[in-house]
Order: C-alpha cells, then sequence, then structure tokens
C-alpha cells in the first residue's frame, strides 16, 4: 500500500535487474573456483609472513599475532566482497554502443547500474561463507563484542558503498576516453597499499598515516578493520564512522556530476 | 627469422607510437605495481627489520632478480601467453603452416608490447644493488646476466607448459592465473618462512626459488640457505633454467604433434 502512493517511481524492476545479475554471475564458475584458489593461497602465505616476522621481532603496540591474522583474514573476506568492479557494465556498455538502448528504457540508468552491480556482489557474497570455513582450518579468527560487530558491520557499509562510488566514477570516466582498464589497475592496487587491505595503516610511518587515514581508500578497508580488531575503540567510533559517511557524500556528489555531464556528450563509435 | 624478428619489434614500437596515451597509461600501471610490491615490502619491514634474518635492503636486492627476469620474459616471449587464445579462435592453425619454428612464430607475433618494463627494471635492479651493498665483482658480474637469463627461462617454462595444456584443455585461464600468482607471491619472501613441503616445490617441482631466492642467498653471503643446500647452488640457476625449459618445450613438440585443432 505504501509503495502505491508514488505513481512514477517502482521499485521491483530494479530488484528484477539486480536478480538477473546474480543469474549471470553463477555461469561464470570457474571465476568463483580461481576467487576461492586466490583466497587459499593468500590466507596461507599472509600466515606464513606475519608469523615469520613475529617470531623474529617485537610485537607493535597493540597488534598481537593472533589479532594480525585476523585482521588479515577479515580484510581478504572483504576484499571478496569489495575487488569486484560492480560497475563494469557501464564500461561494457560504453564500448559496445549498447548503453543507447539503455537510455531508450523507462529506468533511471544510474540506479539499472547499482541494482546490476549489487546483484553481481550479492553472488560474490554468498562466496564469503565457504572462504571462511577454509580460512578457519588456516588461521583463528577472533570474534569481539556484539557491539564491535554491529560497529564493524555499519562501518562494512559505508566502505562498500565508498568503493561502489570510486568505481562508478572510474567507469564515467569512459564518457570521456572510453579505454579505463589501465586506470583501474592502477587503483586496484593503489587500494591495495593504501586502503590497508595487505598491511594496516598503523604499521605505515607516523608522516604517511597522517595522510593515509585521510583518503577515501581508508574508508574501504581500513576503517572497519581496525575497528574489528579493536585498534579504533568505541570513543573513536563516531569520528571514524562521520569521515567515511563524508567520504561517501563527497563521492556521490562527484558521481553526480560526472553522470550528468558524461550522459550529455555520450559518443558512440560506429555500429 | 632475424628479419622477421626485426619487423616484430617494428611494428611494436610502431604501435606503442599509435596509442600513445594507452602506452602512456600502462607504463604508469608497471610503475605502480612494481611500485606498491617494493612500497608493501618497505612498510612491512620499517615495522618489523628482520624476517628470518632478511632486511629491507636484502629483500630490495631478492626483489630486483625477480624483477629482472621477468621484465624479460614479458617484453621478449609475451606471445607465449595467448596461446590458449590463439587456439580457441582458430589462429593458431594459421601459424603450423608457416615455414618458421611454431614457438618461434607465436613469439614473433607483434603486440603492443613495449620494453618499458625491461628498462624499469634495469634501472630498479642497478640502484637496489648499489642500495643493498652487495660486493659487485668478477663473479657478479659474470654470474647474474646468466642467473637473470636463467630466471627468465624458468618462467618461459612454466608459460609454455600451460600452453601446451591447452592443446588438450581448451580453456587454461584459472590454471594459468593460478601459476601466474604462485610466481609472482612465492618469488617475493625468502621461502625459509614456508614449511618445507612448500620449500621442496619451490625447488624442485615449480623451481620459482632458482629465479631469486637462491642466487639472493649467494650474492648477499646468507649462512641459511633453505633445505641445508649450500648457498652456491644459486649459481645453478642457468643450468636449472636450461633443463626445466628443454623438459616444457620436450612436452610442448609432444602437445603439438598430437594437436587436431578445435574445430573451425
Amino acid at each position: 500500500m505504501a509503495l502505491a502512493v508514488r505513481p512514477r517511481f517502482r521499485f521491483e524492476p530494479y530488484v528484477e535487474f539486480g536478480k538477473k545479475a546474480i543469474a549471470r554471475e553463477a555461469t561464470y564458475r570457474f571465476e568463483v573456483f580461481t576467487s576461492i584458489g586466490s583466497f587459499v593461497l593468500r590466507m596461507y602465505l599472509l600466515r606464513m609472513v606475519w608469523v615469520a616476522l613475529y617470531a623474529h621481532n617485537a610485537a607493535p603496540r597493540g597488534l598481537p599475532l593472533h589479532a594480525i591474522l585476523t585482521y588479515s583474514a577479515v580484510a581478504l573476506l572483504m576484499g571478496l566482497v569489495l575487488d569486484i568492479d560492480q560497475v563494469s557494465s557501464l564500461y561494457d556498455k560504453l564500448h559496445d554502443g549498447s548503453i543507447v538502448s539503455d537510455f531508450m528504457r523507462p529506468i533511471l540508468v544510474p540506479l539499472y547500474f547499482f541494482a546490476d552491480g549489487t546483484g553481481e556482489v550479492l553472488f560474490h557474497a554468498a562466496l564469503v561463507l565457504p572462504a571462511l570455513a577454509l580460512a578457519l582450518l588456516i588461521v583463528h579468527i577472533d570474534v569481539p563484542s556484539a557491539t564491535t560487530l554491529a560497529t564493524f558491520a555499519l562501518s562494512f557499509v559505508l566502505g562498500y558503498f565508498v568503493g561502489f562510488c570510486i568505481n562508478f566514477i572510474l567507469n564515467c570516466v569512459a564518457f570521456w576516453t572510453l579505454e579505463i582498464n589501465a586506470v583501474q589497475l592502477i587503483v586496484t592496487f593503489l587500494t591495495d597499499l593504501l586502503g590497508g587491505e595487505l598491511v594496516p595503516l598503523i604499521f605505515f610511518p607516523l608522516a604517511f598515516q597522517h595522510v593515509l587515514f585521510a583518503l577515501p581508500f581508508a574508508a574501504m578497508f581500513s576503517t572497519p578493520l581496525l575497528i574489528y580488531v579493536g585498534e579504533i575503540g568505541p570513543d573513536r567510533y563516531a569520528s571514524a564512522l562521520g569521515i567515511q559517511a563524508a567520504w561517501l557524500v563527497g563521492l556521490a556528489i562527484v558521481c553526480v556530476v560526472l553522470w550528468r555531464a558524461g550522459s550529455r556528450r555520450i559518443v558512440v563509435q560506429g555500429g | 627469422m632475424r628479419a622477421v624478428y626485426g619487423q616484430h619489434w617494428r611494428i611494436n614500437l610502431l604501435t606503442a607510437l599509435e596509442y600513445r596515451e594507452n602506452f602512456l597509461l600502462w607504463s604508469a600501471f608497471t610503475v605502480v605495481y612494481h611500485g606498491t610490491a617494493i612500497a608493501t615490502l618497505w612498510v612491512v619491514l620499517h615495522t618489523f627489520p628482520s624476517m628470518n634474518g632478511w632486511d629491507f635492503k636484502d629483500m630490495a636486492f631478492l626483489y630486483g632478480l625477480w624483477m629482472l627476469a621477468h621484465a624479460i620474459h614479458d617484453t621478449v616471449f609475451f606471445g607465449v601467453a595467448n596461446v590458449p587464445e590463439y587456439i580457441r579462435d582458430g589462429e593458431f592453425d594459421r601459424l603450423l603452416v608457416r615455414p618458421l619454428d611454431t614457438l618461434f612464430a607465436v613469439i614473433a607475433i607483434p603486440g603492443q608490447i613495449f620494453p618499458d618494463e625491461l628498462i624499469l627494471a634495469l634501472g630498479y635492479f642497478v640502484v637496489a644493488t648499489v642500495y643493498s651493498g652487495v660486493r659487485v665483482d668478477a663473479i657478479f658480474v659474470l654470474c647474474v646476466p646468466l642467473v637473470v637469463l636463467g630466471g627468465t627461462l624458468i618462467e618461459l617454462a612454466i608459460n609454455l607448459i600451460v600452453a601446451t595444456i591447452a592443446f588438450w584443455f581448451v580453456r587454461v585461464d584459472a590454471l594459468r592465473w593460478i601459476v601466474l600468482q604462485l610466481e609472482q607471491e612465492f618469488t617475493r619472501y625468502p621461502i625459509g618462512i614456508y614449511s618445507r613441503g612448500v620449500r621442496l616445490f619451490l625447488t624442485f617441482v615449480f623451481p620459482f626459488a632458482f629465479m631469486n631466492y637462491f642466487p639472493a642467498t649467494y650474492f648477499l653471503h646468507k649462512s641459511e640457505g633453505a633445505l641445508g643446500l649450500p648457498p652456491v647452488v644459486g649459481l645453478l640457476t642457468p643450468a636449472v633454467g636450461l633443463i626445466f625449459f628443454g623438459a616444457a618445450y620436450v612436452f610442448w613438440r609432444f602437445g603439438l604433434n598430437r594437436y587436431k585443432g578445435v574445430g573451425h
């Protein structure tokens, strides 16, 4: 009943787009195999690296071995969801020109990409469970208190949307350049390092930390992870989530501006 | 043969000049790829000064040895990685009827290859050698080029094996990808940190440890050699490369003789 009050906008088509995306992803079975395989390999590797490092050096303040192994395991599990470019269909459609037909459909095109991307991500999120089971064979993962877990979940969702905006912006660049693969890979590798996915940002020299914590990459990975392992305590929850939300708002504005400008100057090559 | 290969490079360089922005972006990615890897090592060893007795200077040299061998492979032999794709769309059958050796024909297909990674790797290797304080004597000057070429052969052999498997199982993307990742990840740290089984695997099955770990233990005068082998085995890399590549080439010829096409 409540939905019927809005005559023009209907939510259902977008749910369908999401379901379609899930079905599409499920057909690429070998990708599932490789992402799980890569996950196990990296989990083993990180365990070996951290164990060797902690065996020969004094443990840094606040992060004993079990905490860093938990950090790495949760980071890799988050990566299964966050490392996906859920807006890549925008690039594909710009490249082959099929974006034109999307503009003719009675839908909000950006929302279509959001629904499509969410479906893709939900499918990959289902991999988290088997990956978690395998991870537990390799390392022990600490489970924090319910409050911490809830804050982590909230922070993770904010991080996911920040990641969505970054991917949306990168794919929008294709409105102008048509080629984005190299730029995208550059951003992916920078995110891995500067977002704290591989090495916690608190291991960087202090001068770097001031800059890194202010960047959007930290809002994707580092903030939820540091909340999970307790490095960001309850007294700093509000400010940590606040910075994430600020990045989300800022990047969302960039998305809107880029989308408006881009969709106005659409260029379709031949076809 | 030399003339064909010369043309291959002429086309490569012309392509790079034609798509200038794209070329510059991919070069930037090459810098970021190696830059983030080295920066990760630096950050980790800034907090933890020693990894099984290896400090950042040692690791910088270890990375440099791998990077050089890997860059030569990617610059000269990149075509081998495309074999599964050629088989899939029938392109490969055209190479079979050419008068030159098929493997050579594969390597001589022009792509958009520019030796930017090789130039970067050479520059980095010089810097890392000076920085790590390795003594540059006659043995070093004589052995490093051979060790690097041996490392290139090891990587080529692995890629050739994967390409050969594509004769039977057309789709080998997953396998290729896993092998690539194994190489990238397991050449980054001294192999002493892994369990004995993994160390044996990296020495005798996929001998990635000969690309950089064993030679680095020799040049850096490390007493620790994983598996209790003396550091001087590091100078065996050219031999290991030749043997491994020889075996891979025999397998390639075997596959080639049985290849029937995928039905185009």
